[in-house]
């Protein structure tokens, strides 16, 4: 992986949107948690005896 | 030859998700294995965020979101816990919640020297995980001097603002883009990926890529 030294393109294309729409992201100044990260972790916590 | 593939990032350096998202790129890119360009663009989740804002993260989520000081704390651990997950040891208590305009600026001081991943890195890391001020010009100097810049010309480069345009060019396209929320990845000028995904996604979305690049060199032949 390098690292880009060029410009974004100045003319902007409407996207595609790809991948998971319910990905974690932070929007305005709140990060929210997806309902499967929430679960990922206590799956995680039962794997270490912690919970 | 191949071209490399252009993946656009915009991200703030307080946001959790951006640095779990950029492990988790930065994973897809590997699994990935062709390659691929990466620019950085700035973000600002919260740009009327004091720089010495008084009080910690879970304050920050009390008083400015309303949030119930225990489920605050309850999604602070969450984060820490995926974080740790893709080996980033985020340590909460030391953060210093702040305004992040001017380490955006450093993003793009380090940029025009050919050296813009490196500090972007470098500063996730000062925020998350070494607990470092990264509002402040004086920190951001000491930061950038320790990466190996020139102290004389990064303190002037701040204190003159001579980046802030990039900043708000940065966040204007980010606008055009109808960007709301990062992590966000443009990939080749036509893809957009939103948030922390997961390695395979960014792997599988660069491999479709390559394959129209493929397919369209094909049917120019």
């Amino acid at each position: 992986m390098t690292e880009a030294m060029t410009a974004p393109l100045p003319i902007v294309q409407p996207l595609q949107q790809l991948g998971d729409p319910t990905a974690a992201a932070c929007e305005g100044d709140f990060c929210a948690i997806p309902e499967h990260h929430s679960q990922a972790v206590v799956n995680r916590k039962l794997d270490d005896d912690a919970v | 030859m191949n071209e490399p593939i252009k993946v656009d990032i915009w991200s703030d350096v307080q946001c959790p998700w951006c640095y779990i998202g950029k492990r988790k790129f930065e994973a897809g890119a590997a699994a990935f294995g062709g390659e691929v360009e990466v620019e950085y663009h700035s973000f600002e989740l919260a740009p009327d965020t004091p720089v010495d804002f008084a009080g910690s993260p879970l304050d920050y989520l009390a008083e400015r979101k309303g949030i119930d000081p225990a489920q605050a704390q309850q999604m602070i651990e969450r984060v820490t816990s995926i974080a740790a997950s893709v080996g980033l040891d985020y340590d909460y208590d030391h953060v210093h919640q702040t305004n992040t305009v001017i380490s955006h600026e450093l993003i793009h001081f380090a940029k025009s020297k050919g050296r813009q991943l490196e500090m972007k890195e470098r500063l996730l890391k000062a925020y998350f995980v070494n607990g470092e001020h990264v509002g402040r010009i004086p920190d951001l100097v000491e930061i950038a001097t320790e990466l190996g810049f020139d102290r004389v010309e990064v303190t002037d480069a701040l204190e003159s603002h001579r980046f802030l345009s990039d900043v708000k060019a940065d966040v204007a396209l980010a606008q055009e883009y109808g960007i709301q929320g990062v992590p966000f990845f443009v990939i080749d000028g036509k893809y957009g990926v939103s948030g922390a995904q997961e390695a395979e996604t960014f792997a599988n979305v660069l491999t479709q890529v390559q394959s129209e690049r493929t397919e369209s060199t094909k049917d120019s032949e």
